[in-house]
């Protein structure tokens, strides 16, 4: 048996896999104590059966949490102190210029950026390690003894190390830690070539305190959390999902705070994977609409894209992150008039607390409050009838926000519904053209609370001809961390000569990491034979800043090989950028590892068969009047339990389910699938163009 | 409120078409960066991001402009009123047109600066224009990179290229490159980054296509009238707000490279009048022989972004013609502001083109004090070439990274961070681990120096001590691009000016003081050393809340000594105690400011010594 267990703003999500049953349950957050949540979580997962009994019988505990996100939101991380090469102690403040990405030049009356660590806690000490790898000066370790001893003194708990060149050589660093660890026993003590041996020392300095500032919590959170599972009755393997989009065990992740800041987020495109793969769909747009957030990840290939250039807030965060998007909107996105006179939605969120309006305590209308006006949300039915909605407060205060629009409350509230999908609709153009790929060649996976009742919508906008409601839709998170391997990302930056380096140095390179990887799941117990290893290499013409990703085959390079390579990277280049230079030469940056664990892979969601009706009829629970291309309209209710294999209609059709509402507009067709997938397309209309009455995408010919 | 002449607009355009449409065209330019900086291999263009994009209606109205420099794109819309004109009937899909002239027709700042324009065809229509401009490596003249003294005149400076068609009709015209390439230095370089903006102004055609298809030209035009109409009101409403009146602002630089130690100035009038604007810079000094000649375009677009500058920042993201509207520009011809062919322009983005944000955010602070904006710490650049001995290869180095920080605004501190006015933060700095991967000078320093700011209310971001030393063969570096080593970004509203910046090299223990606008030769071993200051301040230090003051010497940021004479505040030397007897004394004693100087033989910065 095997459970994942996902903390969010709101609710504790939890998937259990038993023999050929999934449980899929939804239980509240409680901030004050989240391992509470956990356990309550399970405990409602094991319903009649002893919890103690149902955690023993577990072989496998998975788990991600929002944890460090929120503690470097919050500034609620350790007193944290810098050791770094003289000179260079503001590398940090300056970062690479004065303005946050994504803030306009014309936009300059903001607070100054803060460093998480005050300049009074940078401390500068004599070394130098070279570009080539060169001591220059060795780093003196009683300087260092003395500067850890003086910042211990203020007050500091948690020690990060950046030195300048340390990806090449991390010699100074090493003895560093060394010194520092017998200045400050009991520190959490972390070095820059360890967190992230990249070029580019502000990445790798910024990232090194972002990882010491969350670490002690996260370290002490994971120590909570495996010792109460285990006074809780549990004894498996309990393994923490990074930003990668891989798990690792508690130990590993202890001193890797920064690796946990994308750990819930990081498993939904593996569930989307699962759920589209079998159908398939290599090419997959997955999103997740929630309360606050609506994130969207780009998959090609059935892989899980990743990056190296995220932002946590204001901090810099170039861990080996899965490339999801994130965007201030959600049910919970609050909308309102801006100094322009155009409605606006999010980014902020009335969150769970006072929440939309309709919840009782909210007075600002919100995404929810609009579905809810529009007829798409059940008032009755919200999260299986356990919170009742105020339908009559909500369109109150929708009307009052449409009075300075000049438009009436059903007007505005679709108007809000249009502006949060055109939000979404444009996070998911800007990820995937960013990437040179036409939305309209990809197939949507939704997932999240709010995301049945808007991923049609957003689908029919882009033109995106099928989207794939997964049973374990609005716990998807959760859900995709039972499909997930146990392995690390490893990189190394080549000190050879990037334009001639030869087949052997890569293949030297390669076998470094590949002997790391060994070593790591040796102490993980993990056969040699069970470790899949995937070998890829940064590419780019002479003289760049940013490398494409090219896998290299497994075994023996040699100058064919590297040859072959060097033909990939061009035709990768193409099709990324639109053109190519092919009498360019190419660069080689780095070798780059991806270990994981095979295994066989969870089944995904078991139909549980018994709530299924004959037919589609029986599957009916009714009818709600609902605002669909402008017109109110008396639209058939289906409960998603009673769907089952086979049954197929076309919308406009609602379809209801204990934790969300899934919208099937008028231009798609609905049929479930033996996995009881709900999966919709869009209708095609005159011609192959998708033109449908007031439709305003055209689709390419 | 619209312009007479402008077309009927649909007053009914749904508004959610509409923000559509507008951020359609926003995520474009967006976008088109991001392209640029994965795709070229400028350090300047893709580290430091020294490049500008937009797109415009075919009439020249500016559609989009939320990101560059603001002389290299805010008055793209004479270049395309000229490129009309001399194309005509002969400008078709898959064209583009580049142009690195000043003069004849091509309004570039200066020659380094090469902007590929495309226009954008839909259903056999001219809709609009787009355009990438980057500093280029180079662009030939007398010295790689640009930004050097002393040219005789703008041939001295390089290649101009006037508008001139490179793609025709989707087809390079090969010969045409070839003979460009063979006159710029770098040449392979030089390809693969023209290559890099051509392929973006392709990439901004193709998304404008999609906006297009999506909902057809004629309700786009509807959208952007509407976009445009909108942003004019929001800023007529904004210079409605300010009292009418002439608010007067100056600014100079060191000298203009040629006529030594003389400053060159730029004197501005802003003009307020019901909901309009205009900056009359007819005060400034007349066009001079050396290279901080600035055309008009260059002058136009520095202007007219800076006064938008001190609007709500809620418009910050929506500002496009209808910004520019209601704001008038006046720079008489054979101005320092308005030269004529065939003036030396080099230094000109930085010398004058920062002058004219000074002067222009000097006036409005005076008309809005509530939205204040000190100076920045000035550009401390220089563009260095040499041998790289590690490989043979020539190179051509600039930066960033030795730049003082942001000046105050009403109600903050500025950042402490690399940054110029011009910029207004929209250039970057590179990795010191990088540069030393590509260039063969190690860096040895780059750290705040206290104290080496403007005081203030609130007070300018830090200054920095920025050392390298030449770890390859003999070379020259012009210092075109720096300022400030006698004209200081000026304090506003009793804020504290900046001090004054150096540059030296030192070389077998002597120092070499290089100023700004000045050639120096460079040999292996030395030790080129930048003090820049940071910027300016806002408002009276003394105003300052003596806690913050508390938390900046605790920061290291400023010492006690001027904390004390500074702002007028005691704090135990120990403890950092404020003492509140002793600093209500000090501040009601009146007194001169004592100045923040450097120490040329020990390069420490510290207070004026007490008269």
């Amino acid at each position: 048996m095997r459970i994942a267990v996902d903390i969010g703003g709101t609710f504790t999500d939890c998937v259990v896999e038993d023999g050929a049953t999934t449980r899929l349950v939804k239980s509240p957050t409680t901030p004050d104590d989240p391992v509470r949540g956990v356990l309550d979580a399970v405990a409602k997962a094991a319903g009649a059966e002893d919890p103690a009994a149902f955690l023993g019988r577990a072989e496998r505990f998975v788990h991600g949490t929002t944890l460090a996100t929120n503690v470097l939101l919050t500034k609620r991380g350790a007193e944290t102190g810098l050791i770094t090469t003289a000179g260079f102690r503001d590398v940090i403040q300056m970062r690479r210029g004065i303005r946050n990405l994504g803030t306009s030049m014309f936009d300059q009356f903001r607070p100054p950026y803060e460093p998480l660590v005050p300049r009074s806690r940078r401390l500068g000490v004599a070394e130098r390690t070279l570009a080539t790898g060169a001591v220059e000066t060795a780093v003196d370790e009683a300087e260092v003894e003395a500067v850890a001893g003086r910042l211990v003194e203020d007050g500091c708990e948690s020690l990060a190390i950046g030195f300048l060149h340390s990806y090449v050589n991390p010699e100074n660093e090493r003895r560093a830690k060394a010194a520092v660890e017998r200045a400050a026993p009991g520190a959490y003590v972390v070095c820059s070539h360890e967190t992230l041996s990249i070029l580019g020392e502000f990445e790798r300095f910024s990232t090194t305190v972002v990882s010491a500032y969350v670490g002690p919590a996260v370290s002490a959170y994971l120590g909570e959390l495996e010792r109460r599972l285990g006074e809780a009755g549990f004894d498996g393997s309990l393994l923490i999902v990074i930003s990668s989009g891989l798990m690792q065990t508690v130990e590993e992740c202890r001193m890797r705070g920064a690796e946990l800041l994308v750990s819930g987020p990081a498993a939904a495109p593996t569930a989307a994977i699962a759920a589209a793969a079998p159908l398939g769909y290599a090419s997959v747009l997955e999103v997740d609409m929630g309360g606050t957030s609506f994130e969207v990840c780009m998959i090609r290939e059935a892989t899980v894209p990743t990056t190296r250039e995220a932002f946590i807030g204001e901090e810099r965060v170039a861990t080996e992150t899965v490339d999801v998007n994130s965007i201030g909107a959600g049910g919970g996105s609050i909308a309102r008039i801006d100094g322009l006179g155009l409605l606006a939605v999010g980014p902020r969120s009335a969150g769970a607390d006072p929440g939309p309006v309709a919840y009782g305590k909210g007075t600002e209308p919100t995404v929810t409050d609009a579905d809810l006006v529009l007829g798409y949300v059940p008032a009755d039915y919200f999260l299986g009838g356990e919170l009742r909605l105020d339908v009559d407060r909500a369109e109150a205060a929708i009307a009052e926000l449409g009075a300075g629009l000049g438009l009436g409350a059903v007007e505005t509230a679709e108007a809000i519904f249009e502006t949060v999908t055109t939000s979404m609709a444009n996070a998911v153009t800007e990820v995937s053209t960013k990437k040179g790929h036409d939305v309209r060649r990809f197939t949507m996976v939704a997932g999240g609370g709010a995301g049945g009742i808007h991923g049609a919508a957003i689908a029919h906008r882009l033109g995106i001809p099928s989207v794939i409601f997964p049973l374990s839709g609005p716990v998807l998170s959760a859900m995709g961390m039972l499909t997930m391997a146990v392995g690390q990302e490893l990189s190394k930056v080549g000190v050879w000569d990037r334009l001639t380096v030869a087949p052997q140095q890569l293949e030297e390179a390669f076998a470094m990491l590949e002997a790391e990887a060994r070593e790591h799941f040796a102490r993980l117990g993990v056969a040699a034979s069970d470790v899949a290893l995937a070998r890829s290499l940064s590419m780019r013409y002479l003289g760049q800043f940013h490398e494409v990703r090219i896998a290299a085959p497994a075994g023996a390079l040699d100058a064919a090989a590297v040859e072959r390579l060097r033909e990939d990277f061009h035709a990768c280049y193409l099709e990324l950028y639109g053109y190519s230079l092919p009498w360019r030469g190419v660069e080689i940056l780095e070798a780059h590892l991806r270990a994981t664990a095979e295994e066989e892979a969870a089944a995904g969601v078991a139909p549980p068969g018994a709530a299924v009706a004959a037919d589609l009829e029986a599957a009916r629970a009714g009818e709600r009047s609902c605002l669909i291309g402008g017109e109110r309209r008396e639209v058939p209710v289906f409960h998603r339990d009673r769907l089952g294999p086979g049954h197929a209609f076309e919308g406009p059709a609602l379809i209801d389910s204990e934790a969300s509402t899934i919208l099937v507009p008028a231009e798609f067709a609905a049929r479930v699938d033996e996995r009881l997938n709900i999966v919709l397309e869009q209708r095609r209309g005159a011609g192959a163009g998708v033109e449908a009455a007031g439709d305003r995408m055209t689709m390419a010919s | 409120m619209s312009a007479p002449g402008m077309p009927p607009r649909d007053r009914e355009i749904d508004p959610i078409t509409l923000s559509t449409v507008w951020h359609g065209f926003q995520t474009t330019c967006r976008e088109m960066r991001h392209l640029m900086t994965r795709t070229a291999q400028s350090f300047l263009m893709a580290q430091l991001k020294d490049m500008s994009v937009g797109v415009w209606r075919a009439d020249g109205a500016t559609v989009a402009m939320p990101e560059g420099l603001l002389d290299q794109f805010l008055g793209t819309r004479f270049a395309i009123a000229d490129i009309r004109d001399q194309f005509d009937d002969d400008l078709r899909p898959g064209d583009v047109i580049l142009t690195n002239d000043p003069f004849h027709g091509g309004h570039a700042p200066h020659l380094p600066d090469w902007g590929f324009i495309r226009p954008i065809f839909f259903e056999g229509k001219l809709e609009y224009f787009t355009l990438v401009r980057g500093h280029v490596m180079d662009t030939g003249g007398s010295f790689p990179g640009g930004y050097f003294p002393n040219g005789f005149d703008i041939h001295a400076e390089g290649l101009a290229i006037p508008p001139t068609k490179v793609v025709d009709a989707g087809s390079e015209r090969r010969d045409v490159m070839n003979l460009i390439f063979n006159n710029v230095r770098f040449r392979e370089e030089m390809e693969v980054d023209c290559e890099a903006m051509i392929a973006t102004t392709a990439f901004a055609e193709r998304r404008v296509h999609e906006i297009l298809e999506s909902y057809g030209a004629a309700t786009v035009r509807r959208c952007i009238d509407a976009m445009l109409d909108r942003t004019e009101r929001a800023v007529r409403a904004e210079i409605a707000s300010i009292a009418d009146g002439v608010y007067e602002g100056a600014s100079a630089t060191d000298d203009d490279g040629t006529v030594l130690d003389e400053p060159v100035w730029v004197r501005v009038k802003v003009i307020v009048a019901g909901d309009e604007m205009t900056l009359d810079f007819s005060e400034s000094d007349a066009q001079r022989p050396g290279f901080v000649n600035r055309i008009f375009a260059a002058t136009y677009g520095t202007a007219v972004g800076s006064a938008i500058l001190g609007m709500d920042p809620a418009l910050a993201d929506y500002h496009n013609e209808g910004s520019l509207r209601p704001i008038t520009v006046i720079a008489p011809k054979g101005s320092v502001l308005n030269c004529e062919y065939p003036a030396t322009v080099g230094g000109s983005p930085v010398a004058v083109g920062e002058q004219i944000t000074e002067a222009v955010t000097e006036a409005l602070s005076y008309a809005r004090p509530e939205r204040a904006i000190a100076p920045w710490g000035k550009h401390r650049g220089d563009y260095t070439s040499g041998l790289d001995t590690r490989n043979g290869r020539p190179y051509v180095r600039t930066s960033f990274d030795y730049d003082g920080s942001a000046g105050a605004m009403h109600g903050f501190d500025g950042a402490t961070g690399p940054a110029s006015f011009g910029c207004l933060g929209t250039v970057m700095r590179g990795n010191v681990e990088e540069a030393e991967v590509r260039f063969p000078w190690r860096v040895t320093k780059l750290e705040v120096v206290p104290d080496f700011m403007g005081a203030g209310r609130w007070r300018g971001g830090g200054g920095v001590d920025w050392r390298a030393l030449n770890e390859g063969g003999p070379g020259r570096m012009a210092t075109g691009s720096s300022d400030g080593d006698e004209m200081v970004p000026k304090g506003v509203l009793g804020g504290a000016d900046s001090p004054r910046s150096r540059t030296f090299v030192e070389r077998d223990g002597e120092l070499i003081r290089v100023k700004p606008h000045r050639m120096q030769d460079l040999l292996p071993g030395d030790l080129m050393i930048k003090l820049s200051s940071g910027g300016a301040g806002v408002g009276d230090p003394r105003e300052r809340d003596p806690e913050r003051v508390r938390e900046d010497v605790a920061e290291e940021m400023v010492s006690l000594e001027a904390a004390a004479r500074i702002y007028g505040v005691a704090l135990d030397p120990e403890t950092l105690e404020i003492d509140a007897e002793r600093t209500a004394e000090l501040r009601a004693a009146a007194g001169p400011r004592p100045a923040i100087v450097i120490d040329e033989e020990r390069l420490t910065v510290s207070l004026e010594r007490e008269a």
